[in-house]
């Protein structure tokens, strides 16, 4: 599904990202760790495509393809969905016209039939329900003037809706109470299968007790310095991250 | 006065002159009614009077001159198809329409008889006949409105061919709207129109009335003149749109002058899309305490357009509150203008006013000026302005695109959504989408 190799990034000639090795196979939950600064939003956003990143190096296979010679939109229509950290808010435009955009713009790219605004609405409106989310959001301007919770809800909404092949979530748990962050985890379990997978990029194990993943890597002055299984996670909450700042940087020393 | 202005200000009166006189003839069956007098002073009145040039400080930012130096005909009707026609209106609207084609009623696509219960329409020749009404016209006629040099109020009133008089029943809620649909369909030489209104809420009434220009060839070059007159009484509310779809060589000038008695609210909902030279005035004056007023306005210019809105809102008294929500975009060529004046009086405490324009201005030769204009006499009182000029967000394009939208998409659905944030405060969802699918037409034309 998706294959980083020796991935090296910079922004404003800083180096971020040092050489990430990454491989996330079909129905695999990573989640991705590490303290402040690692360089977890950079790997999220520079796989989403967001353009003030440099690579300087490496090479990010998704499903066959050269990910990073994809423009945004294209990377999106061929399965890939980054969950933002901060969602946009667009006064004046509703959450189901923008949805009706976005599908069928996807559609258009692989060149499948554009749908019907009512077959859509219909789409939609099964997917909210599928989300305990109340159909009245579809009708509010996209974001504005939304909590925390329900932006973050509202990027759920729009990859249940967009069905990608691999879902990123950019510390989506962040700044959100246990409820709301229970409703994002089960959003996600809602949409896990043997074909999607996911790379949470978190801060906190919390969210984790609610996703369980497959693998836990973590990231650590640009690279990932530990992977492990779920307990792994559970060790970084114990002991927080100073002991592999420490391992790390003994070893570099 | 400039040597130029005084001749450009002597020629446009000389054939004005010509054409009110053989205007006068052809109305011999008015003869000797109100209506006759009526037109004769604003006549004489226009005669006195100078037109504007940008040194007056209220139109500073447009030149009338290429609107005035034509010398235009009357309009005069020709046939459209009731399945021509029907384009223009809003689909799944139920409403009263009003048929104006070439400034010529059309009593063949219109529905008058459809009025709903608590509403009157009558002429403003008819309505002069009646003691009452025409006292309040004339109280109406008295109001100076928000601008200076507005000597397009008395050109209207010379020749306006269809005046109307809108009144409510008292406590009467009516969803129905009015609506006339203004429609051009010449081509080959210019005419002007002068589109007239008086609305009367009367007391605790609500209605809504719609004026929307278009025109079937994009080309035409005419000119609209219009005036609205509006008055709002006690615990009344008037909603009041005007769609502006011109062809993109019409020139236009609006008037709407509202007053408004204690806790009524006055609406208004304006749109821009067509027009070379447009200039709406809208103003309102409040004449007693909890009275709201709303003004909705967008605009969408390009090539060589040139929108103009100046508002204006007279807080006399207490308590009273007005809300300004003005966006437009910007591109090619095309010039926008926002001139918000707020007085608040000495007398006017405890008011609430609010204003705000904020527009995208796409390209490098596009200009926008906006000049909110806050005079407050008054301390214990709340009042914001907020005048905004910028880009489209690439933040919320890359979000967009992220979503699969191309960078065309994404842009053209940022632009909606701006011009979107406005317009979903109509009232009317026929209305609403009919606008935006307007938009998404103009700005994919690009």
């Amino acid at each position: 599904m998706l294959k980083i190799q020796d991935l090296k990034v910079s922004i404003e000639g800083k180096n971020i990202l040092n050489g990430i090795n990454l491989e996330v196979k079909p129905g695999e939950i990573h989640a991705i760790m590490g303290p402040n600064g690692s360089g977890k939003s950079t790997l999220a956003n520079v796989l989403a495509g967001r353009d003030e990143y440099e690579v300087i190096d490496g090479s990010v296979d998704f499903t066959g393809e050269d990910l990073l010679d994809m423009d945004v939109d294209e990377r999106s229509h061929a399965g890939l969905f980054l969950a933002f950290q901060y969602p946009v808010e667009i006064p004046g435009v509703t959450n189901a016209t923008f949805l009706k955009s976005a599908i069928n713009a996807g559609r258009e790219a692989r060149g499948e039939e554009t749908l019907k605004p009512v077959e859509i609405l219909k789409l939609i409106k099964a997917k909210a329900a599928m989300l305990g989310i109340d159909p009245s959001f579809l009708k509010r301007s996209l974001n504005e003037g939304f909590s925390g919770g329900e932006k973050k809800r509202n990027e759920m909404l729009q990859m249940a809706v967009l069905e990608p092949k691999l879902g990123i979530l950019d510390e989506t748990d962040s700044g959100l109470d246990i409820d709301a962050l229970k409703v994002v985890a089960e959003s996600v379990n809602a949409l896990r299968s043997e074909e999607r997978s996911f790379v949470v990029v978190t801060h906190y194990q919390r969210l984790l007790d609610y996703i369980v993943p497959d693998f836990v890597h973590v990231l650590y002055n640009g690279r990932i310095v530990k992977s492990g299984d779920k307990t792994l996670a559970l060790e970084l909450e114990e002991k927080g991250y100073d002991w592999i700042k420490e391992e790390v940087d003994a070893a570099t020393a | 006065m400039s040597i130029i202005t005084k001749d450009r200000d002597r020629n446009t009166k000389e054939w004005i002159k010509t054409l009110f006189h053989s205007y006068e003839e052809g109305l011999n069956g008015q003869k000797g009614q109100p209506i006759t007098a009526f037109r004769k002073n604003a006549f004489d009145l226009l005669m006195a009077e100078e037109f504007p040039t940008r040194r007056d400080e209220d139109w500073k930012y447009t030149n009338v001159s290429p609107i005035i130096k034509e010398a235009y005909t009357l309009g005069k009707s020709s046939k459209i198809s009731q399945s021509e026609f029907d384009q223009f209106l809003f689909e799944g609207l139920d409403a009263v329409v009003i048929a104006i084609v070439n400034g010529v009623l059309d009593t063949e696509l219109s529905n008058m008889k459809s009025m709903p219960d608590g509403l009157k329409m009558m002429t403003v020749a008819d309505a002069l006949q009646n003691e009452e009404l025409a006292g309040r016209i004339n109280h109406l006629l008295d109001q100076k409105g928000g601008t200076a040099k507005n000597v397009f109020l008395r050109m209207n009133r010379a020749f306006a061919q269809h005046g109307y008089v809108i009144v409510s029943d008292k406590n009467a809620v009516v969803d129905k709207p009015i609506h006339f649909v203004h429609l051009n369909t010449r081509s080959e030489d210019s005419y002007f129109s002068h589109p007239q209104m008086f609305m009367i809420g009367t007391k605790g009434s609500e209605f809504s009335v719609v004026e929307s220009y278009h025109s079937t060839n994009n080309d035409a070059k005419y000119f609209t003149n219009v005036s609205n007159y509006i008055e709002v009484e006690d615990n009344a509310h008037v909603h009041h749109y005007r769609l502006q779809f011109e062809s993109k060589n019409a020139f236009q000038i609006t008037n709407s002058i509202a007053i408004q008695a204690r806790d009524s609210i006055y609406s208004n909902y304006s749109v821009d899309l067509g027009g070379k030279i447009v200039r709406n005035n809208i103003s309102t004056e409040h004449m007693g305490p909890g009275i709201n007023t709303y003004y909705y306005g967008a605009y969408l210019g390009m090539d060589n357009q040139h929108i103009d809105n100046q508002t204006f809102i007279d807080h006399a008294v207490p308590h009273c509150e007005s809300n300004e929500l003005y966006k437009g975009i910007l591109s090619d060529k095309a010039r926008g203008v926002f001139n918000g004046k707020v007085l608040v009086r000495q007398d006017a405490q405890k008011t609430n006013a609010y204003q705000q324009n904020a527009s995208l201005v796409l390209s490098d030769t596009a200009v926008m000026d906006a000049k909110p204009q806050l005079e407050i006499f008054a301390d214990d009182v709340k009042c914001s302005h907020g005048a905004t000029i910028g880009q489209l967000d690439n933040e919320s394009i890359f979000y967009l695109k992220s979503r699969g939208l191309s960078d065309e998409g994404a842009k053209n659905l940022l632009q909606k959504a701006f011009i979107g944030d406005v317009i979903l405060n109509f009232r009317y969802e026929p209305i609403i989408d009919k606008i935006l699918s307007m938009v998404d037409v103009k700005l994919s034309k690009k």
